[in-house]
């Protein structure tokens, strides 16, 4: 009896965190962007409060996740980071179950222009009847500098999710290599994946509850 | 040349070409960031106020102290700014927020002129609101062309402008910490004679004594308890009591009195003469007195007001 011929071609590289990580953020990104626009402050302090809660879990779960959620995983010092961008340019045969040298220093620098809006939107005002659950620490001048220092990083997550965006584009459209599909299902082609590499799952359950502790540390910071 | 740098080559330029419509459609649709690329481009237009217009004299002043905590340059609002005139006329996220010669079509008009309880009401409930002289003064510059250049006086009906005058504050710890040298001084004198000495106010350390209700029980030697006071004491009033000619000295030492009342006193032209050098002294009162009219011309022709019995200017 032959294998199972899906098995044979496709191989998992993402767990379910990273992924529903990774379309929540798209999403609260969206909510938070258009709720600040249009002025919904309350949907945007939700949206927000969510958007850390889950980076915080992220953090975690890039230390305890599964193999290719783990920064150690996509971490790599910038002289490989060099070397992989000069690569691209020409036929890199190198190959990455999960995130590539250039994408790794993507995710963190996203994850860390993240964190820091998050937090700065924490100490806002909008000069009008809202203000973020800890502005009141903070004199009124300071939370004012502040709410501009979180329209100025708005405008670098902007740049970087572009960057993002024309970076799985041209995987996509120039290396034959679609990302998106992997982290919609967490498969892989294993023509695209090192051989004799499989992934070393977290249980979920593990993630469940460090979501949990990162929602409990969010509500006990803000609420 | 190979496939892979060719199609490299068509994606980018792809990404160019959908980069730069993105940029365009979000410069049509969004007036700020529109604005805010012709700034990096340097092709804004930034007109400027004269100095000696209608806008930099009635207009700004309001935008000053009443809008611009939330629409200056540490906080823009709804990509708003009204501290200077290019940034107000270049208007916010929606666009122009002054419509010149129409009041009506006016945002900034619309909002300054919503009920308090309206959400859009500008400024919002709970920060200072425009007086009804504001709102007029907008409105008739608006009528007028919301032009940078009017003079201030071309609109003749506007109200006239409110000079807001600042009350300095008080400091405590200030206080406290100039008086604290003759405190127990002072404290002293209070408890031996109540109701005699006080600070001329609650932020001053200078002091008013006054002996009138001591009457004769009053004479030199209390009078010299308060030497060590001689250069704090602005106001003494001393009728009705004991002291003659001979307290001159000590009252000659209280080199920053302003007021003194001798009246009903055996205080004479000694005591005038000593008063002299006085460079603080404004009024003396010698009602009932021994002071002779001659005896005060001398302090007159200082200046120094005398009120006497017989001799009142």
């Amino acid at each position: 009896m032959s294998a199972d011929p899906q098995k044979e071609v496709h191989v998992q590289v993402w767990d379910a965190p990273v992924r529903l990580f990774h379309w929540a953020i798209v999403i609260l990104m969206l909510v938070s962007w258009l709720s600040a626009d249009q002025g919904y402050m309350r949907v945007h302090l939700w949206s927000g409060l969510t958007l850390l809660a889950l980076l915080i879990f992220r953090l975690v779960w890039g230390l305890i996740g599964s193999t290719t959620a783990r920064f150690r995983d996509f971490l790599h010092p910038p002289r490989k980071v060099l070397a992989y961008l000069r690569g691209l340019a020409g036929a890199n045969k190198a190959l990455f179950a999960g995130h590539n040298p250039a994408g790794g220093l993507m995710v963190v620098g996203l994850i860390a222009v993240l964190l820091l809006q998050a937090v700065t939107g924490l100490f806002s005002n909008d000069g009008l009847r809202f203000h973020g659950p800890l502005a009141l620490l903070v004199s009124e001048e300071t939370s004012t500098g502040i709410t501009g220092l979180h329209g100025m990083i708005f405008n670098v997550i902007l740049v970087l999710v572009w960057l993002h965006v024309v970076a799985v584009g041209f995987y996509l459209f120039v290396k034959g290599d679609n990302l998106i599909f992997p982290m919609l299902t967490g498969k892989k082609k294993r023509a695209h994946v090192p051989e004799g590499w499989s992934i070393k799952l977290a249980h979920p359950l593990m993630a469940l509850l460090v979501l949990m502790a990162a929602a409990g540390l969010v509500f006990w910071l803000t609420v | 040349m190979s496939d892979r740098p060719r199609s490299a080559l068509l994606y980018f330029a792809c990404v160019t070409l959908v980069t730069a419509a993105g940029i365009a459609t979000a410069m049509t649709f969004r007036p700020a960031f529109r604005h805010q690329v012709l700034d990096v481009l340097g092709l804004a237009d930034v007109p400027q106020a004269a100095p000696g217009s209608f806008y930099t004299a009635r207009v700004a002043p309001l935008f000053e102290t009443r809008c611009n905590g939330c629409h200056g340059d540490k906080m823009d609002r709804g990509q708003l700014r009204l501290d200077s005139f290019a940034l107000l006329m270049r208007g916010g996220k929606h666009g122009a927020v002054i419509a010149p010669g129409r009041v009506d079509g006016s945002e900034l008009f619309r909002r300054i002129t919503l009920p308090e309880s309206d959400e859009q009401a500008m400024p919002p409930s709970g920060k200072p609101p425009l007086t009804k002289d504001d709102i007029i003064v907008i409105r008739l510059w608006i009528a007028a062309g919301a032009s940078g250049a009017l003079p201030v006086h071309a609109i003749k009906n506007a109200p006239k402008p409110v000079v807001e005058i600042e009350i300095p504050q008080s400091d405590p710890v200030q206080v406290h910490r100039q008086r604290a040298p003759l405190a127990d001084v002072v404290r002293q004198l209070q408890v031996r004679f109540p109701g005699m000495l006080e600070y001329v106010s609650r932020d001053s350390a200078d002091l008013e004594m006054n002996a009138s209700l001591s009457g004769g029980t009053f004479g030199h030697a209390q009078l010299r308890e308060f030497l060590p006071l001689q250069d704090r004491i602005l106001r003494a009033d001393l009728s009705g009591t004991a002291i003659t000619d001979g307290a001159a000295p000590v009252l000659a030492a209280m080199t920053r009195l302003e007021v003194l009342r001798l009246a009903n006193t055996k205080v004479a032209a000694a005591t005038m003469q000593a008063l002299a050098p006085l460079k603080s002294l404004r009024s003396v009162t010698v009602t009932g007195s021994a002071v002779p009219p001659a005896a005060v011309v001398a302090l007159r022709q200082r200046g120094i007001v005398v009120y006497g019995s017989d001799d009142v200017r």
